[in-house]
């Protein structure tokens, strides 16, 4: 059952707050039709929706532009709270090097106003520029380019948050070392909206590089990419990003050097001689399509999802993948991680999954669900957390939305 | 007077790690009755020296099962009290988990029990090409396990980050000894919360951690230093500020003040800096070595627009230790010049550096009271350093009533109590200043969740409120 938004909180909500346009993919993720979401435009407003809804029992579903929301049951009945209408940039002090901003606000637009300055924040996940900061916090996603400057949960230094039964808490602070009480914001970098409403965000910025180089390797089959791109992996240099994706014609493997020219030219040549290849060229400022059009591929399939393993093992994680017939990968290879698109057409898909899950947790590793049809049951084919870890995790859930409003702890 | 731990509790203990490693002696405790911040001294009932994470769950088993706190201890270099005692409590030292257990150069990653000192690791590795980035000033001395527990950062922490960034998994034990593994490199991340992130920096009051998994680094290629001697502190600032808003990434900024450079000179460690600088700035550069003096060039440039008298570099070690000395001898220096040093930790934002060192320069002279700044600058993360007399019971209260000034001063200028040191005992008081109630009653009830009677390390880091401990009332020792 859904709970008419407009009617029951219209006396808690100016009518601002009615009326928005429901995200398309949105149904398929919460595997259930919705019909109309709910845009609070305050940290008030929110706090105010979270009492009322732990009083009624409502569950509250908390989403950015609700894109791309991991496929999950909401409890029921539940109103789908989105915080587009949070969008205001608020503090940024460039000789800083920190934007303070609220959740809704979209990266892209922050990219905008950052690169007037020669800032950037560091991050590529696909779909970045469309995704809110809220959403990328929430999901926790650096994207690969996590490999030169460290991942997202490090850079993020304060943020206001409105828990499950509407306290409001104010977290961190807009400094850059900080080590005032116990660190309650790193859990709320990643709960994808388990724990808290997240309203704004202060962010670390970094200076974007004088020169972002791309070389490219392309090969008739990814696998024959797989050990030049663990070499560099291993060398003595530190590329931005290491990434290896398949193509319609077998594979390509694209790293990111970041710098001046001088050192982005000498690290090229170190890493040529390391692995003996010669890489094809690109200047990412000049020519960044490939590059975007590599991470944001397969944005809207219907059907992905996400692999972890050691980096040293990311060659088995791509055999137990190439069994499966046509998918398409994109392997994030220094941090061991792996983006599968499997054909919406594949037949058998649970015995598929099924035995990819086993495949990769024999090999120590993850599989969690990005987008999955509806006949898959969102959890079953995917790795439970530690039981030591889910036993922590839900004690938390407990401190932080007490009624169990927000989404549960799987 | 401490009361002495029951010989029945004493000989389960001496079970678990062997008589030896099990200290009551109350001459042989004095030397744990403090650490890095020597004005406050706590005797602890007893020292307990376990060498694995077996014999540390056992321990701790056996303490809580008795409802007696523990106290995880590291080197005891820590600056705000974290590793003190509480009336009752018995210290667990880390003396005996110094092993490096693995060190995984294909996937970048070693895991080492706690009381691996930080200098360590990095030694370990380096025959791999690899080290571990936060080098805390005192990392000749002080533990991984210490270097979690508050999070640690250091001068090169600039570029690189602290220690949470490279904390990638924890073996811990909790309450009642239970042993559990968080986290791990090969997992994904977020199978779960990120509970290896808010284990960092608790500050040994949710639970010990037993073995850490840290993330490596390749070693860099090339460095350069830079010293700039500049007239002012202030002048000073503004260098960094424009460094850092220039787009430069620079490794490590970091200034010492005149007090502090007339403390260095007239002691052994003198670096021969001129006696009449108002500040040094020591700005360091690593990476690939081509492209590093075009970076040195620009920053030495932005140094002079600010009024350096002078810009030396480096390029080869010797000259680099050189030029690093006053910054790293800065506090033994101190030490001789004044009994006692209270090293004050606080973050501002970068570009709020040039008001709060007057603000700070001013409040010292108010209350009479010599203060000297070292500090990590590129980060607005500042150490006014407060020389005085322990045995001067009204200096005593000056320093404090200073103390707190300092502090409202940065947080006024949207900064925060401590950047590195932790909060501990020292500061608890000072949360209030950054938190309200909401956010320390949800702080205490995280501690809750790992510790739920409030048996590791009591007392520290949430204020006290109306006379109560937050959240959790402290527990009583119940062996008689
Ligand atoms: C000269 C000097 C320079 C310093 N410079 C810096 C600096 O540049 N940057 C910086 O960040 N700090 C600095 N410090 C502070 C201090 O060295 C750090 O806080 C360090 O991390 C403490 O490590 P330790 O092993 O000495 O820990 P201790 O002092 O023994 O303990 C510190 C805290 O950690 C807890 N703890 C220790 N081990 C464990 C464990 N295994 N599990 C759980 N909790 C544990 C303790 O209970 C305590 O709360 C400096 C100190 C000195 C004296």
């Amino acid at each position: 059952m859904r709970v008419d938004p407009a009617d029951s909180l219209s006396e808690i909500l100016p009518a601002e707050a009615f009326g928005h346009s429901v995200p398309a993919s949105l149904s398929a993720a919460l595997r259930t039709d919705v019909e109309s979401v709910v845009a609070p435009g305050s940290p008030e407003e929110v706090a105010a929706l979270l009492r009322w809804a732990s009083k009624t029992a409502v569950g509250v579903v908390p989403v950015g532009t609700g894109a791309h929301t991991y496929p999950r049951y909401p409890s029921d009945p539940f109103v789908v709270l989105t915080t587009s209408r949070l969008t205001e940039i608020g503090h940024y002090e460039p000789a800083d090097l920190t934007l303070t901003a609220s959740a809704g606000a979209r990266v892209g637009d922050l990219s905008t106003a950052m690169a007037v300055h020669g800032q950037w924040l560091p991050f590529d996940p696909p779909d970045v520029p469309n995704r809110t900061l809220g959403g990328l916090v929430a999901a926790g996603l650096s994207g690969p380019l996590w490999a030169g400057y460290g991942q997202l949960r490090n850079h993020v230094l304060g943020a206001t948050v409105v828990c499950g039964d509407g306290r409001v808490l104010k977290l961190g602070g807009r400094v850059v070392k900080n080590v005032a009480g116990f660190d309650i914001l790193k859990p709320m970098v990643g709960s994808r909206g388990d724990l808290a409403v997240i309203t704004s965000l202060t962010v670390r910025l970094f200076p974007l590089p004088a020169v972002d180089r791309l070389l490219i390797v392309e090969a008739s089959d990814i696998s024959e990419l797989v050990s030049t791109a663990r070499a560099i992996a291993t060398a003595p240099v530190m590329p931005a990003s290491i990434v290896l994706s398949s193509t319609s014609v077998g594979g390509r493997l694209l790293v990111r050097l970041h710098g001046v020219s001088d050192s982005v030219g000498a690290d090229q040549r170190r890493l040529e001689e390391h692995t003996s290849v010669s890489f094809d060229i690109r200047n990412v400022y000049e020519l960044g399509d490939l590059l975007e059009g590599e991470r944001d591929r397969d944005i809207t399939g219907e059907f992905a999802v996400r692999l972890w393993a050691l980096p040293s093992r990311i060659d088995e994680l791509l055999v137990a993948v190439g069994q499966i017939p046509g998918v398409n990968l994109t392997a994030d290879v220094y941090g061991g991680s792996v983006r599968v698109y499997l054909p919406d057409n594949l037949s058998d898909i649970k015995s598929v999954l099924m035995r990819l899950r086993e495949d990769v947790e024999n090999l120590g590793g993850t599989i969690r669900a990005l987008r999955v049809p509806a006949e898959v049951d969102a959890f079953s084919y995917f790795t439970k957390p530690l039981v030591d870890e889910r036993e922590l995790a839900t004690g938390l859930k407990q401190v932080f939305d007490p009624h169990g409003v927000l989404w549960r702890v799987e | 007077m401490t009361r002495p731990l029951p010989s029945a509790v004493v000989s389960d203990l001496s079970e678990i790690v062997g008589r030896r490693h099990v200290i009551t002696d109350p001459d042989r405790l004095l030397v744990y009755e403090s650490d890095g911040l020597t004005a406050y001294r706590i005797p602890p009932r007893a020292v307990v020296l376990p060498a694995s994470t077996e014999e540390i769950s056992a321990v701790v088993e056996v303490l809580h099962r008795k409802g007696v706190a523990v106290i995880p201890r590291g080197a005891g270099t820590g600056l705000s009290g974290g590793a003190l005692s509480t009336p009752g409590g018995v210290i667990v030292g880390m003396a005996r988990m110094n092993r490096i257990l693995t060190i995984d150069p294909e996937n970048r990653i070693a895991r080492a029990q706690p009381g691996v000192i930080n200098a360590h690791l990095t030694e370990a590795t380096s025959p791999y090409g690899l080290y571990y980035p936060p080098d805390p000033s005192s990392q000749s001395a002080c533990t991984l396990g210490g270097n979690v527990a508050e999070n640690s950062g250091g001068p090169h922490c600039l570029k690189y980050g602290v220690t949470a960034r490279y904390v990638t998994g924890l073996t811990v034990v909790l309450a009642g000894g239970r042993v559990m593994q968080l986290g791990g490199v090969g997992r994904d991340p977020y199978t779960t919360l990120d509970l290896v992130g808010l284990f960092v920096g608790s500050e040994g009051c949710f639970g010990i951690a037993t073995e850490i998994e840290i993330r490596l680094l390749p070693i860099t290629e090339g460095v350069r230093t830079l010293l700039g001697i500049f007239e002012s502190v202030e002048s000073a600032g503004r260098a960094v500020t424009k460094i850092i808003a220039s787009g430069l990434m620079p490794a490590a900024v970091e200034i010492v003040d005149g007090p502090t450079i007339q403390a260095v000179e007239a002691s052994v460690f003198a670096a021969g800096y001129p006696l009449e600088a108002g500040a040094a700035l020591v700005i360091e550069f690593d990476g690939t070595e081509a492209g590093l003096d075009l970076d040195a060039d620009r920053a030495e440039g932005y140094c002079l627009e600010e009024g350096a008298i002078e810009v030396q570099r480096a390029t080869d070690p010797e000259h680099r230790t050189k030029l690093w000395r006053a910054r790293k001898k800065a506090f033994g220096a101190m030490g001789r010049i004044a009994p006692d040093l209270l090293v004050q930790d606080a973050t501002v934002p970068r570009t709020k550096l040039p008001e709060v060192l007057a603000g700070i320069d001013d409040i010292g002279s108010r209350y009479g009271l010599k203060i000297a700044n070292v500090f990590h600058a590129g980060d607005g993360n500042l150490h006014p350093n407060i020389l005085f007399d322990r045995q001067n019971q009204k200096e005593l209260e000056l320093v404090e009533r200073a103390s707190k000034e300092i502090m409202q001063l940065c947080v006024d200028a949207g900064g925060t109590i401590t950047g590195e040191h932790g909060v501990g005992l020292d500061k608890r008081e000072y949360m209030t200043l950054v938190y309200g109630p909401a956010e320390l009653q949800a702080m205490a009830a995280a501690k809750q969740v790992f510790d739920p009677d409030s048996l590791f390390n009591p007392g520290k880091v949430l204020p006290e409120v109306e006379g109560a401990e937050l959240g959790v009332a402290m527990k009583a020792s119940t062996v008689s």
